[in-house]
């Protein structure tokens, strides 16, 4: 499998801080990405190098193939971007808006163009008003409609659905899928958690530092794999006691009824673990592996992040 | 230069001439100010000649003015006192209609860079092909036509009012190779000097005001050029005018090197308040 985004430790100091710290990592052509972390976590910035628009301080990457400080007009070509704000002329029409910024790239039928994404935005019967009277929802959807124009087949989208009301994120969602099916690779910055786990094929959390890197099943289960929940119709000393004493048990915490228990390997460890209550006449009601949120994974990984840095 | 290039920055003029003359206020600004400075300085001088007496103004330091005048065109004491004081003040103008394109080019720069900070909207021009020189020398040159056209039509203006409210035969005298210096050489050159410190102040500032009091900096010199002419310590002859437009010319390079190293992806994304 060839890789169509390759960053090789990209670095970024500004004078006052690290912004983005040895960063390397690969994205296959036709995968959906997701860059999560918290403000300031230097999302924007990756955006902005793998774009081409600012220069790494150290480290390299490629992007389809073009360098992204030597040979920044021909991965413009081939690239969209959706920057943080839509960032349009106001006094100036939609049309007139998206004509200019088309009209940049070479060979584009740009009436024709301008015309299939203002619809497909459903902004069609709006085309002729000025920018100053859209809405932010509206807005968004011109600035998708600018990254896409010239069918670039890498997207970099910074936050898309930030500050957008429940449908209007609900539309840029589905688009971004409907995008991700027509083979396009899409770099996805976002801090909204669920918007990532629905979205992404991988996902890299970052915080200066690349934290983790992989699937959403992947990094729960490394993190949570090994969490059991134990359901019983009641929990004594005794059945505390005995669980407490197993030699693969990491750690219980009670919940009323409900037992968490920490073990050392999940698949190898629950037989036993189901035996031993047993034999301890304890009566199970149920036994799961404990769901994860999203949210769990994250905060659990920033939080392992910070713990560090200290 | 690639072969997209003027493709390019053609689509960067349209858009700065649809942005600022579909704005009714700077359209305004670029077609009725230069107008109003012209025909002031007309009024003026009509003024001053029509009430005041050869002798009032011989007793002042414009007399040093007109001595160095005189100096330069000899054939000029044919004239009159008071016709001698209408050309010397005539002869102001070629320095005065730098004015012109100044506040025009600045008004320019100013307006399109700063409204582009203000929306954002300089992040996705920068992820487009386009090279930052395209953009620098596509908003240059929707600046500098309309102060170029706008000067000449004002120094048009300038000579028929000069030919109907002046002493006849007066023309030949103001028509000296000044005025085509000034209109062919410094006019220009002025041009890209005050565009090129209008991006510089707009890329220090969010508030075009402050940037075009940073840019309107410029006029000083001017001023201060004609008031050195009329109380003669300098005849703007054509030697000394050929000087000073070497000095703007190298000023130019200077400015222009600056700008251009201001606006470059980078710097523009990274560094510009
Ligand atoms: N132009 C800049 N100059 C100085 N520091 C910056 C600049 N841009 C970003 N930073 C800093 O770099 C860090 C990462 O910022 P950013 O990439 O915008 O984060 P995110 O998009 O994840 O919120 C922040 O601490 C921010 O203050
Ligand atoms: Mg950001």
């Amino acid at each position: 499998m060839s890789f169509i985004i390759e960053s090789s430790k990209l670095t970024k100091k500004f004078p006052e801080r690290v912004a983005v710290r040895s960063l390397s990592l690969n994205v296959k052509k036709g995968e959906l990405l997701g860059l999560l972390g918290p403000n300031g976590a230097g999302k924007t910035t990756t955006l902005r190098m793998l774009s081409g628009i600012i220069s790494p301080t150290s480290g390299s990457a490629q992007v389809a193939g073009y360098d992204i400080e030597n040979e920044v007009e021909d991965l413009h070509e081939v690239i969209g971007l959706l920057t943080e704000t839509p960032g349009f002329y106001e006094s100036l029409s939609a049309w007139e808006n998206l004509e200019f910024f088309a009209n940049f790239y070479a060979d584009l039928d740009v009436d024709y163009q301008i015309e299939k994404y203002l619809k497909i935005m459903g902004l069609w019967n709006r085309r002729d008003e000025k920018v100053s009277v859209f809405s932010k929802g509206m807005k968004q959807k011109l600035a998708l409609a600018r990254s896409l124009i010239h069918e670039p087949e890498i997207l970099f989208f910074d936050e898309p659905t930030a500050g957008l009301d429940p449908r209007a994120s609900r539309e840029i969602r589905d688009l971004l899928m409907k995008l991700k099916k027509e083979g396009r690779t899409i770099f996805l910055c976002t801090h909204n958690l669920e918007e990532a786990e629905t979205l992404a094929d991988r996902i890299a959390l970052i915080n200066t530092d690349l934290i983790a890197l992989d699937t959403t099943s992947n990094l729960k289960s490394q993190i949570f794999k090994k969490m059991v929940i134990v359901d019983l119709e009641s929990v004594n000393n005794h059945i505390l006691d005995t669980v407490e004493k197993l030699k693969f048990v990491v750690n219980v915490k009670q919940k009323d009824n409900q037992l968490q228990i920490e073990l050392i390997d999940f698949d190898q460890n629950t037989p036993d673990l189901i035996k031993a209550l047993v034999e301890s006449d304890g009566r199970i009601k149920g036994v799961s592996k404990a769901k994860h949120s999203m949210e769990d994974i994250y905060l659990a990984l920033i939080k392992s992040d910070e713990g560090e840095e200290i | 230069m690639n072969k997209n290039s003027p493709h390019r920055i053609k689509n960067v003029i349209l858009k700065e001439w649809r942005n600022t003359f579909f704005n009714l206020n700077s359209a305004a600004v670029i077609i009725f100010l230069p107008l109003l400075i012209t025909l002031q300085a007309l009024f003026v001088i009509y003024v001053v000649i029509m009430f005041a007496s050869a002798d009032s103004l011989n007793s002042t330091l414009l007399q040093n003015g007109l001595n160095l005048l005189q100096s330069s065109i000899p054939s000029l004491s044919s004239l009159s006192t008071i016709d001698q004081f209408q050309v010397l003040f005539y002869s102001q103008f070629p320095i005065y209609i730098l004015l012109i394109p100044v506040l025009i080019s600045i008004m320019f720069a100013t307006f399109s860079i700063i409204e582009e900070k203000q929306y954002g909207a300089l992040e996705p021009l920068l992820a487009t092909p386009v090279r930052t020189w395209e953009l620098l020398l596509g908003k240059a040159t929707a600046g500098a036509v309309p102060a170029l056209i706008m000067t000449w039509i004002c120094a048009l203006v300038f000579l028929i009012g000069v030919n109907w409210i002046g002493s006849p035969d007066i023309l030949s005298y103001v028509l000296s190779p000044a005025w085509w210096i000034s209109l062919l050489l410094f006019v220009p050159l002025v041009t890209i000097l005050s565009f090129m410190l209008g991006v510089i102040a707009s890329s220090r500032t969010k508030d075009p005001k402050s940037a075009q009091n940073m840019g309107i900096i410029i006029i000083i010199p001017v001023l201060l050029l004609i008031g050195m002419q009329v109380s003669g310590f300098i005849a703007l002859n054509t030697f000394n005018m050929m000087i000073m437009a070497i000095i703007i010319a190298i000023l130019n390079l200077i400015i222009l090197k600056a700008a251009v190293y201001l606006f470059q992806r980078e710097s523009i994304v990274v560094k510009w308040k």
